[in-house]
């Protein structure tokens, strides 16, 4: 059973698969270089998407992290993306304040 | 004034008329010919750097890096900050044509250009270009339900339209000689199909006020295939296969003037045409090394010296390896540093290297000067003439509410020479062939039923361009523009009959280094969402 947070990303990237080349469903164990061959550049542009759905998120440190990792390690899967989204959603008063 | 004016931007990304002239003498771009014959012609002046982030940008605003917030493909996290992050449109902080001919009720067509996404929402359609990805695509189209339109268009294919920065790492560092063809082609396919969304656009929706499209196939035919391109460059005897490179590069242009032609056919005799370039162009063999020239004079330190190697391959600026310098420079000992190739620029670490304590504005002005005095000095071993010219502070390029996250000194390198941002054994390295590579002065076309005809004037500056659009559309411009409308542009008088009318600017904010800028709907609709999500009570 997925967490709501869960469902809406997934919900957006399958949304946003049905463009590309991948006929499988994104699930949270998909990796998304290695299964969905995305490049950097594709990641960087869905940080400044999901930003834009959540709000302001550290996005260039957490891929900067990812870039620091040996080449054969840097991958990840939509469960860790998801979870850095939940880490570091602000906290907002029902006011707006973002 | 005519009536119901139209403008149609042309942008011809990195043209010149160094090729564009012979082109048009010799009957290969005829429709192009025949706008600037009954029109006016200038060179028109770049930004500082002549590059396609910041100098569309300030194409689009009217205004320079400094008041418009753009410098680079890459933008410093906040001021002082030595990591990185990709330009957006969020960085573009004052109104650009697109928005103020939408305060107007002017219907806006905007096609392949940079720095367009997340897309602005405008009264009518954009889709951007630069650097997005074709897999999100679909994210940078505005309205929403405009990607799914395109769609259904006879040639439609996102993959051929966006261009990224592997397509880009292919035209400034070179491919195999077996992939020049299919390169050449793609640019001429790419171009149709932006020719076929602007056609639909204009056609099956409410035909725009304002049409704008932007090719960028001569930019990138003009870096890699620059010795097959300008006449005066090609090789004197070719062998079959250059021969081969020089038909295909002129039947890009061939059909790249089709095209224009088509669509100035299809906006009509009422419409004010301006064709531009961001930057203009020329021939290029050298490589300056600045990051080991910094090396070099006590500026800076490689990471882990033991193991780092000198980049032995040929020649290459290093795109792929654009703000890798946060893991490949000591930091300790750093105190100066060129983090792109392409924004001709040297940053000055804001702390005492090896401390958290800030280095003073005075030792910062210091070491901005030693840089500068050494840059002056620095000679090109092949010709024995100066390396580096148009040498400028942070303070006199870029003036400005953001100047802090511009580089403190920025240069043009003598004679086109490229930048490269990796380690080498020389300072400066000489490539095999020419390639070709930015120059300030780009183009300018402007055709219309108001315009002089027949006429070339002294240069223009690219702040000028979004002056003379607003004036054009009959849109107020705003007071604090850089560039004012060029009066030459018209027959004597003209801007008196008919003069321009101003509004007074919209207020910027300065650039505090965030990536995402939301607007109070905008925040609105994330907290509805973190709300359905669970995340607010």
């Amino acid at each position: 059973m997925n967490t709501p947070l869960q469902g809406d990303v997934l919900e957006l990237l399958n949304e946003m698969a049905e463009d590309w080349e991948y006929e499988g469903e994104i699930e949270l164990e998909t990796f998304f270089i290695a299964d969905l061959e995305l490049e950097s550049l594709d990641l960087v542009v869905l940080g400044t998407a999901l930003q834009e759905r959540y709000g302001k998120l550290p996005f260039s440190e957490f891929l900067a992290e990812l870039g620091e990792k040996p080449v054969d390690e840097r991958d990840l899967t939509a469960a860790q993306l998801i979870e850095f989204i939940r880490i570091n959603i602000k906290p907002v008063s029902a006011g707006g304040a973002l | 004034m005519s009536d119901d004016p139209r403008v149609l931007i042309l942008g011809l990304d990195g043209a010149t008329f160094t090729v564009l002239e012979p082109f048009m003498r010799s009957g290969l771009m005829p429709n192009l010919a025949k706008l600037t014959q009954g029109g006016v012609r200038a060179d028109l002046r770049s930004t500082m750097p002549p590059l396609t982030p910041p100098a569309w940008t300030t194409l689009m605003t009217g205004k320079r890096p400094g008041h418009h917030g753009v410098f680079d493909f890459f933008q410093k996290e906040a001021p002082g900050s030595e990591y990185y992050r990709l330009s957006t449109s969020n960085d573009i902080k004052t109104p650009t044509i697109w928005s103020l001919a939408s305060d107007y009720d002017k219907k806006v067509i905007s096609l392949n250009f940079p720095v367009m996404f997340p897309a602005p929402q405008v009264n009518g359609s954009v889709v951007p270009g630069g650097w997005m990805p074709w897999r999100q695509l679909r994210l940078g189209c505005y309205p929403p339900g405009l990607f799914d339109r395109l769609k259904e268009l006879p040639s439609f294919d996102p993959k051929e339209l966006s261009l990224d920065m592997e397509l880009e790492a292919k035209a400034i560092d070179g491919c195999p000689d077996d992939e020049y063809e299919e390169w050449i082609e793609l640019h001429a396919r790419r171009e149709a199909r932006w020719i076929e969304i602007l056609t639909y656009l204009m056609t099956s929706e409410e035909p725009a006020d304002l049409v704008a499209v932007m090719f960028d196939g001569t930019d990138k035919l003009q870096h890699l295939c620059w010795r097959f391109i300008d006449p005066a460059s090609r090789p004197a005897e070719p062998t079959e296969w250059e021969q081969r490179m020089i038909d295909l590069c002129e039947g890009y242009y061939s059909k790249l003037d089709a095209m224009l032609g088509d669509i100035i056919e299809l906006c009509g005799p009422n419409t004010t045409t301006v064709v531009a370039s961001d930057h203009g162009f020329g021939p290029t063999w050298d490589m300056f090394y600045v990051n080991t020239w910094l090396e070099r004079e006590g500026f800076l330190v490689w990471a882990d010296e033991s193991s780092a190697t000198a980049d032995d391959s040929a020649p290459r600026v290093g795109f792929d390896a654009m703000t890798r310098h946060i893991t490949e420079l000591d930091w300790s000992k750093t105190v100066a540093y060129a983090a792109t190739p392409s924004s001709q620029g040297i940053n000055v670490v804001e702390k005492l290297p090896g401390t958290d304590e800030p280095m003073t504005a005075e030792r910062r002005a210091e070491i901005q000067a030693e840089i500068i005095a050494r840059l002056e000095q620095v000679e090109n071993p092949f010709t024995g003439s100066k390396m580096v010219t148009d040498i400028v502070t942070r303070d006199e390029a870029f003036s400005g509410p953001h100047e802090l996250i511009a580089p403190d000194v920025s240069f043009m390198p003598a004679d086109g020479a490229a930048i490269s941002i990796l380690r080498s054994d020389d300072v400066v390295r000489r490539r095999e062939l020419a390639n070709g590579n930015h120059r300030f002065e780009g183009i300018f076309i402007c055709n219309g039923p108001d315009t002089r005809s027949g006429v070339i004037i002294d240069q223009v500056s690219i702040t000028q361009i979004a002056a003379l659009v607003l004036y054009s559309l009959g849109v107020p411009i705003p007071t604090d523009l850089d560039g004012d409308v060029p009066a030459e542009v018209f027959p004597p008088g003209h801007l008196d009959q008919v003069p321009p009318q101003f509004v007074e600017p919209v207020a910027t904010v300065a650039t505090n280094g965030s990536d995402i800028d939301l607007d109070a709907d905008e925040e609105d609709m994330v907290v509805a969402r973190l709300r359905a999500l669970g995340y607010v009570e």
